[in-house]
């Protein structure tokens, strides 16, 4: 055996050597894999339980607790960002506050992108609300900046939807906050 | 302490590589009328917030939400591309091939640019070939169209290019090698995917017994890569596979018995290159089999005085005292022998040892994962930033098995934080419904006060009171009941006649009162006779009002009665809240089970890793041992001769 092992040295070296320079991204261990494929599809469909179960959670949590009769959403909009990089926002309704945030650079650049944050969910009954945001931020020649938009509503039997919208003036170089009713 | 992670699901970090940047630009506005500017759906709207910072979780569970609950208007098929997309980066290969299919499958009629629906097959490919699923990898990258690609985004297309290339190597059909070539001929020869390919198809050639191709194509790669320095690519890259190209060429020298030619190309590695160790084993050899063990054992030296932890290393010792027999100095071999055997017997203990501990906790502190605030961090395509502590581990965490079943177990650990965490917002829920329930109580117990208030059954009977008296007066056609007020007001007026005349003497002063009494009597009669039809009409009338009024009133209260008396809204909410806590709790069954399989898959591999390694050294063990005998032998001869001859 040692004398077989000598002779062979150099030739099983090089068979070990040849062995870790194997192809790039290449797969050998076959049993591994099958079993691995196995793991993966059960991780998957696992996957897809988890999702369709946090839906209907999220379904039941609104529900409870915002049945759709008295719900009030208020979703925030960035358009461009270009003479306001988003700080933070405050929300009052009807005199309370019920919503503060501090942006992260991730966040700010998923509104910029096109998302909508969902600011606040709460009820209210029936009638008359108002409702303010305050949005700080750096302004142009970047200052710091604050603005404050106020929208008065009626709030009948359905859900009531509402925008915060962030967007550039180009008529006068300055960021404009409103607040838009969703029908 | 296991692969655990603190956050649920939901806050599962990304990195914003290629795949995600894809992801983004295809979310984002595009020159095309079926993506709109801004958010048309405020669920939609959402959804990109979650998705742009890579909370595919939370996004996937809003597109469910909004599939629930009606869909999103407005946005054409981009949801459902985006659906996919997500699915792709978090792991869910097969749904996402499913949704693409669908999407952009030739029969889908989608809308969306065919330079999207390229780069989607393309991802999609990629992700099958990263899992080893050739044939659905095959299937997705064929499905690209090059020159589209190509003018989108050359650099997918080069990976495109090379990803097929491999495809056709690995295939069955592969031998003639023209659509290979073919390939091949659409990239640069300097580019880095031609080089890896070169590389990849050297090492195929030596597999199938080709070593002259194989050492042909090597000294092309090594040819051009020595050539090319001013490179897009990153030097570390290039370096990487010059010396990953350099050691296999030297590795078919060796094979061949080309000492020189391994020994000048080996010589051509920088010492303090991430091949130097190998190299300079490698050159040991060579050395070795040139006849120049000097060298041969100045390199083993060197070699031994570093840490033995790297697996192919473990054939220093033996090498070493392997060169020394054959430099013919076998005082110094015996003793080699001997450590190596110690070497060996000690390092197949110390493995007896690892594989008898060997547990997910042991295995999860060999590794070192790249985390920032919000846990783990993770490439595009949910593989764990991870690095060995133990360097002896880096082969089997350089397997793409492995580095998937080690994401997948973190994915299950996430799923169950995430049951974990359901599980415990039951309870609230639970509360909310009582809630709901005494708030609900309240507001039946005012109700039912105000409905006492109206006195409801007092009218009703007033309302029957009414009817019957009607009903009589309509049978017995009694018309002086239909009066109107004024013809009420003439006939009490004339009541009053009669009865003064009544107490007036009947004679001639009287008469003529009486007569014109009788006139105005006998028209008033003929006057209520007359109206009779156009009374009870009015009168009729007036009560089919009242009538629906009642009705109204009746069924308003008979509705809140209902709403009052019908508990099935709360018995709703409170069955689906037992519906989804057994739901939630078999998945979490589920999970569990899953996590053991992944669990076991895991430490499977490791343990598959560690019985070759100490296979491979129970080899050098006896080979040492055998090694050490003969020797032993040898020189107890050599000493039996020369006290022979002393004598």
């Amino acid at each position: 055996m040692a004398t077989c092992l000598i002779i062979r040295f150099p030739m099983l070296l090089s068979a070990l050597l040849l062995g870790f320079t194997a192809p790039v991204f290449a797969q050998t261990n076959t049993e591994g894999e099958s079993n691995h494929t196995a793991v993966a599809e059960q991780v998957e469909a696992l996957k897809k339980k988890v999702i369709r179960l946090n839906r209907d959670l999220f379904i039941l949590e609104e529900d409870l607790l915002f049945p759709a009769n008295t719900q009030v959403a208020v979703f925030l909009s960035v358009d461009t960002g270009k003479f306001l990089k988003l700080d933070a926002v405050k929300l009052k309704v009807n005199d309370d506050i019920v919503a503060s945030h501090l942006y992260t650079e991730r966040q700010v650049t998923a509104l910029e992108r096109g998302g909508m944050q969902r600011l606040y969910v709460g009820n209210l009954k029936t009638g008359p609300h108002q409702i303010t945001a305050f949005v700080e931020g750096i302004g142009p020649d970047q200052r710091p900046y604050k603005q404050a938009a106020s929208l008065e509503f009626e709030k009948d039997t359905g859900t009531a939807a509402l925008e915060v919208r962030v967007q550039d003036r180009s008529s006068n170089y300055q960021p404009s906050v409103s607040i838009v009713e969703w029908e | 302490m296991g692969l655990k992670v603190s956050q649920p699901p939901r806050r599962r970090p990304v990195l914003f590589t290629a795949l995600l940047l894809w992801l983004m630009m295809i979310a984002s506005a595009q020159a095309d009328e079926t993506q709109p500017d801004r958010a048309r759906d405020l669920r939609y709207g959402w959804i990109l917030y979650e998705y742009h910072q890579g909370n595919a979780f939370d996004a996937l569970t809003q597109l469910a939400v909004a599939r629930e609950q009606g869909g999103i208007e407005g946005h054409g098929d981009h949801p459902a591309l985006v659906e996919g997309g997500l699915m792709l980066s978090w792991g869910m290969t097969r749904e996402a091939s499913s949704v693409f299919t669908e999407l952009l499958g030739t029969d889908g009629g989608s809308t969306l640019p065919l330079n999207v629906r390229n780069q989607a097959w393309f991802y999609l490919g990629k992700v099958f070939y990263l899992e080893g699923n050739h044939a659905r990898a095959s299937e997705n990258l064929e499905r690209v169209d090059g020159d589209i690609l190509a003018a989108a985004n050359h650099d997918l297309f080069r990976e495109w290019v090379y990803l097929r290339a491999r495809l056709a190597t690995m295939s069955s059909e592969f031998g003639n090698g023209l659509e290979l070539t073919s390939l091949q001929g659409l990239l640069e020869d300097t580019d880095i995917w031609s080089l890896y390919l070169r590389y990849n198809s050297a090492v195929s050639a030596r597999d199938t017994g080709n070593a002259v191709a194989a050492e042909a194509e090597l000294q092309a790669l090594i040819a051009i890569l020595d050539e090319s320095t001013d490179s897009d690519e990153p030097e570390a890259e290039r370096e990487g596979l010059l010396g990953r190209a350099r050691l296999s060429l030297a590795g078919l020298y060796l094979r061949d018995g080309q000492f020189e030619a391994a020994l000048e190309t080996l010589g051509a590695m920088p010492l303090n290159g991430v091949f130097a160790d190998q190299a300079l084993f490698d050159y040991a050899v060579a050395a070795a089999g040139q006849g120049r063990p000097q060298r041969a054992l100045d390199a083993l030296e060197t070699l031994s005085g570093r840490d033995l932890f790297l697996p192919w290393r473990q054939q220093v010792p033996y090498a070493r005292a392997y060169v020394l027999e054959q430099m013919n100095r076998p005082q110094h071999a015996l003793p080699a022998f001997r450590q190596a055997a110690d070497h060996y017997e000690a390092r197949i203990e110390e493995l007896n040892g690892i594989r008898s501990r060997l547990s997910e906790e042991n295995l999860m502190a060999q590794l070192d994962f790249r985390r920032d605030s919000e846990g783990i961090l993770t490439d595009s395509y949910g593989r764990l930033r991870v690095q060995p502590v133990d360097f002896g581990m880096a082969e089997v965490l350089a397997s793409e098995t492995f580095q998937q079943a080690l994401a997948e177990l973190n994915e299950l650990y996430r799923m169950q934080s995430f049951i974990a965490e359901r599980q415990s917002r039951f309870e609230a829920f639970r509360t909310m419904l009582e809630t709901r329930e005494q708030q609900r109580q309240i507001r039946i117990a005012q109700t039912r006060r105000a409905l006492d208030s109206q006195q409801a059954e007092q009218w009703q009977q007033l309302h029957h009171a009414f009817r019957e008296k009607i009903a009589t007066a309509l049978s017995e056609e009694d018309a002086g009941f239909f009066m109107t007020s004024k013809q009420k007001a003439l006939r009490n007026k004339l009541d009053e006649v009669a009865e003064t005349l009544a107490g007036l003497p009947d004679d001639a002063t009287t008469a003529s009162q009486r007569a014109t009494y009788q006139s105005m009597r006998a028209y008033f009669d003929w006057w209520i006779a007359d109206d009779y039809g156009v009374n009870r009409w009015a009168t009729q009338k007036q009560l089919r009002e009242l009538d629906r009024e009642m009705e109204h009133f009746q069924t308003q209260r008979q509705q809140v009665e209902t709403l009052m008396a019908d508990g099935a809204g709360h018995a709703e909410l409170a069955r689906r809240i037992s519906t989804s806590e057994r739901e939630l709790a078999t998945l979490g069954e589920e999970i569990s089970v899953a996590l053991g399989n992944a669990r076991h898959g895991l430490l499977s591999q490791v343990d598959r890793m560690l019985v070759a390694r100490q296979e491979e050294l129970k080899g050098y063990l006896l080979a040492s041992r055998h090694a050490q005998a003969r020797l032993a032998d040898q020189l107890f001869s050599a000493s039996q001769s020369a006290g022979v001859g002393d004598e």
